[in-house]
Order: C-alpha cells, then structure tokens, then sequence
C-alpha cells in the first residue's frame, strides 16, 4: 500500500479522488499543485466548487446524479479535454480521465487529469506558423504575378504592338519599320532579362547546380555591394538548407542595397554543433523595421519550419545584423 | 456624323479622314507609360485621335470628363481603382477594357461592367478596337 501512495505522490498527471456526494477525499501532489491547493484544504470539499470552472458545475452534477441513479456513464473510462480551473479561479486546460472504483458500499470515483496547456500552446504555435508560411506563400505568388505582369508581360505587349506597327510599315516606310524592329529587338532583350531575374528569385538553377558558394557569388556579383563572405561551408548540404541560407542572405543583402545607405556587407556562416548558422551584417543606417516588409516575415515562417531561429538586429546608426540559425546535419 | 459624338466635347476641329469620316478619339488609362506609348502610336497609326492619357483611375476620370473622348480604353489594374469598378464614371458608353491578361480570365467582370468590351493589350490595333466601339 504505501508502495502504491509512493506511485501516486511521484506521478507527474493529477489524481484525485471523490466520493458519491461529489466530495473530495484526496489528491495527489501533482494535482496540489496544477490547482494551486493542498489536498487538506481541498478535502472535504465538493470537486464542482474546488476544480470546475461555475459554467460547468451543474453539467458535472447532472451528470453524477444520472449515474448514481443507474443511468448510462457518459464520461467513465473514456479521455476527455475539458477547462479546470485553480483555487485562484485560472482556467486550465485538461486532458481528464475518470474511473469508477470498484469497492464495496458507496461508489468512489477517481480523476486523472493531465495539464495540457504547453500541448495546447505548442499545437497553437504550429498552427500560427503554418497559417504565416501559407500566408507567405500567397504573397509570394501575388508579388510574382505582379512582377510578370509590371515586367515580361508589358514587355511582350510592346513587342506585340511594336512588330504589328513594323509589318504594316514594311513597305511604305523601310526606314521606319528597321527602326521599330530594332526597338522590338530591345524589348525582347529586356523581357528576357527580366524573366531570367524571375526565375533566379524563384529558385537559381546555379544553387541546384553548384551549392551556395558559386549561388553567393553570382548573388554578390549582381548587387551593387560590396560583400566579404566567409565560412560557405565546403560539403553541399541538405537542399532545403542550402535553400534556406541563400534566401536568408538574398534577402539580408536586397535589403542592405536598399535601405542601409551603405555599399559594404559582411555574410559569414559557421556550420558545427548540429546547425548552420548564417549572419548578414552592414554598419549601415539601421532602425531597420522587421514587421514591415513580407520579405523579412516570409522568411521566418521559412526558418520556422527548420525549427530554426531568426533574429534581427537593428539599433538606429549602427546598422544591422540578420542572424538565423538551423539545424543541419554537418 | 456618328452618334456617339458628344455634343460637348472641347476637340471640335478635328481633320476628316480621307473615307471622310471625322477619326475616333481615344483616352488611354493605363499606368504604364511603355503601354501608352505604344497603343498611342499603333491608333494614331490606324486613323484614331488620341487625345488623352492618363496613369491612375482618378486621372482617368477626371481626363474623360474634360476630354469626353468616343472610346476610353481603361486597364483593368490601376494603382488607385480597379478598371471595371470606374467604367460608369469615364463619361462615354465606349469604354473598353484593356489588360495583360487575356478575354476568358474578364469574361464576366467584363460583361458586368458596363464597358462595351475587352481587349488584350496585345491584340490592340485599330481594326480590333473598331470591332467593339462601331456602331451596331
């Protein structure tokens, strides 16, 4: 018996104990404290004033009243989520199980509560960071189609109207007509410049192709920064690592060329311990906001889903550091 | 005369065409410059007058009032309005759509727009555009 006391007292779920009256007869110290009560003080008691949040407590006597005259158990022996609520009247979320013992005389029920709010907590997290990747990933596809449509597309329509105009002047004016087709010869110039930038911020074959340092360099090599990279990693990495880390300077450099009043940035990786990390740095004019752009948030939810981590930091002055970190098998 | 001429327009003197007729005249709402260019050169290529462009809805509207063109041909996409939203106020019953995209994406925006048809801007030349504004 006192080995069974001994079970009850180091569980970490909740046990407590009532009679047919719906008093309390006893609770373990694990449920003392997930109800901020100790069992003296809640012995006695009845269970609906000490545990059930007021909204509950009639459904809870209904409910003992039904099986104690014979009716069917709706609740025994079956897990449950219900609110429970502490002595200082919190409300807790609980995973709850309740048996009926089997002893001679009046019926003893028993309760086996778990404290779910750090399950419930987590599995909020997950949805919130599920909604932000899908929520970043329509944004993506807005600002794609607007980049088609403001870029290539208007391209091609100039080409269309341009090569229409120079068919129709072809023999009234062969001057004219050379000078529209040269004007066509460009647009289709700039269309395929622009669609070739597209598809390289979709995804650059060259990352596929040749990992992240021939990807940086052809990145740095387009911006118009100076950019002093150190600690690219020798050995490829996971696709979606690589990936990762070359959006996470893609954006920390687009960024820094825009908004930092600076030419120079610094990207620096370090891979070991199980993780990559990677920081994108200038001494720029900082104050940077991380709420405001959809890239920046478009990027955590993609760190978000390595189980990474991302921080931003950006004192007014002194420019700023994107620093993320994700596990990586090295 | 063609009827849809409004009687109030400011461009009264316009040179008859060599068939006779007095040309179109046009208001271009788009905002992108290139596109206006371009659609500007292929109508007046055609016989149509230009007499107007204009790169927002609201510059839009404002242009069609002063201008009261025959045709308006109205972007779908604008930086402050969307091009089937302000078709009642362009002040013409020839207004046409115009975008990137092609017919069957407007269809029914399109025809619950009031405007009397769509174009894509790439198939825009002055026969197309006759097509939809002449009269029936």
């Amino acid at each position: 018996m006192s080995d069974l006391k001994a079970v009850l007292n180091a569980a970490l779920d909740c046990v407590v104990m009532m009679d047919h009256d719906g008093l309390i007869v006893g609770m373990n110290p694990a449920a003392e404290r997930t109800f901020a009560i100790t069992e003296a003080d809640a012995r006695g008691r009845e269970m609906a004033e000490v545990i059930i949040p007021p909204t509950m407590r009639e459904a809870h006597r209904r409910g003992l009243r039904r099986l104690l005259d014979g009716g069917a158990p709706s609740l025994l022996d079956s897990r449950i989520e219900v609110t429970a609520q502490r002595a200082d009247g919190s409300l807790v979320p609980v995973e709850l199980t309740i048996t009926q013992l089997d002893v001679d005389g009046p019926p003893l029920f028993v309760g086996y509560l778990r404290d779910i709010g750090d399950r419930l907590e987590a599995e909020e997290r997950l949805r919130a960071s599920r909604m932000e990747l899908l929520r970043a990933s329509d944004e993506a596809r807005r600002r794609l189609e607007r980049d088609l449509h403001d870029g290539a597309q208007q391209r091609l329509v100039g080409l269309a109207l341009t090569l229409r105009l120079a068919r129709s002047e072809v023999e009234r004016d062969p001057v004219a007509a050379l000078a529209l087709l040269d004007e066509a010869q460009q647009d289709l110039a700039s269309a395929t410049e622009e669609l070739r930038e597209l598809a390289r911020g979709l995804h650059p074959a060259v990352l596929t192709d040749g990992g992240l340092g021939p990807a940086l360099r052809g990145l740095a090599a387009r911006l118009p920064l100076e950019v002093a990279v150190s600690g690219i990693p020798s050995q490829r990495l996971a696709i979606d690592v690589e990936s990762t880390a070359y959006f996470v300077v893609a954006e920390g450099l687009t960024n820094i060329a825009r908004y930092a009043g600076t030419r120079q940035a610094q990207v620096a990786f370090d891979l070991g311990d199980g993780r990559l990390a990677i920081e994108v740095r200038d001494r720029g004019r900082g104050g940077a906001d991380v709420h405001a752009g959809t890239g920046l948030r478009g990027l955590a939810a993609r760190v978000a889903v390595h189980d990474g981590t991302l921080a931003i930091d950006s004192p007014a002055g002194e420019g700023t550091t994107i620093r993320v970190e994700v596990p990586c098998a090295s | 005369m063609r009827p849809f001429l409004a009687e109030n327009r400011r461009v009264t003197a316009r040179p008859a065409r060599h068939d006779g007729h007095v040309p179109r005249t046009v208001l271009i709402v788009d905002d992108h410059a290139g596109f206006r260019r371009q659609a500007r050169r292929v109508l007046e290529a055609e016989g149509y007058e230009v007499v107007g462009e204009a790169g927002t809805g609201a510059a839009g509207i404002d242009a069609a009032s002063r201008l009261a063109p025959d045709v308006v041909l109205l972007d779908v996409h604008l930086p402050d309005a969307s091009g089937f939203d302000i078709v009642s106020r362009m002040r013409t019953s020839s207004v046409v759509l115009i975008s990137t995209h092609d017919r069957q994406d407007y269809a029914e925006l399109t025809s619950n727009s009031g405007a009397r048809g769509f174009l894509a801007k790439d198939q825009l030349t002055g026969t197309s555009l006759e097509a939809l504004v002449a009269d029936e």
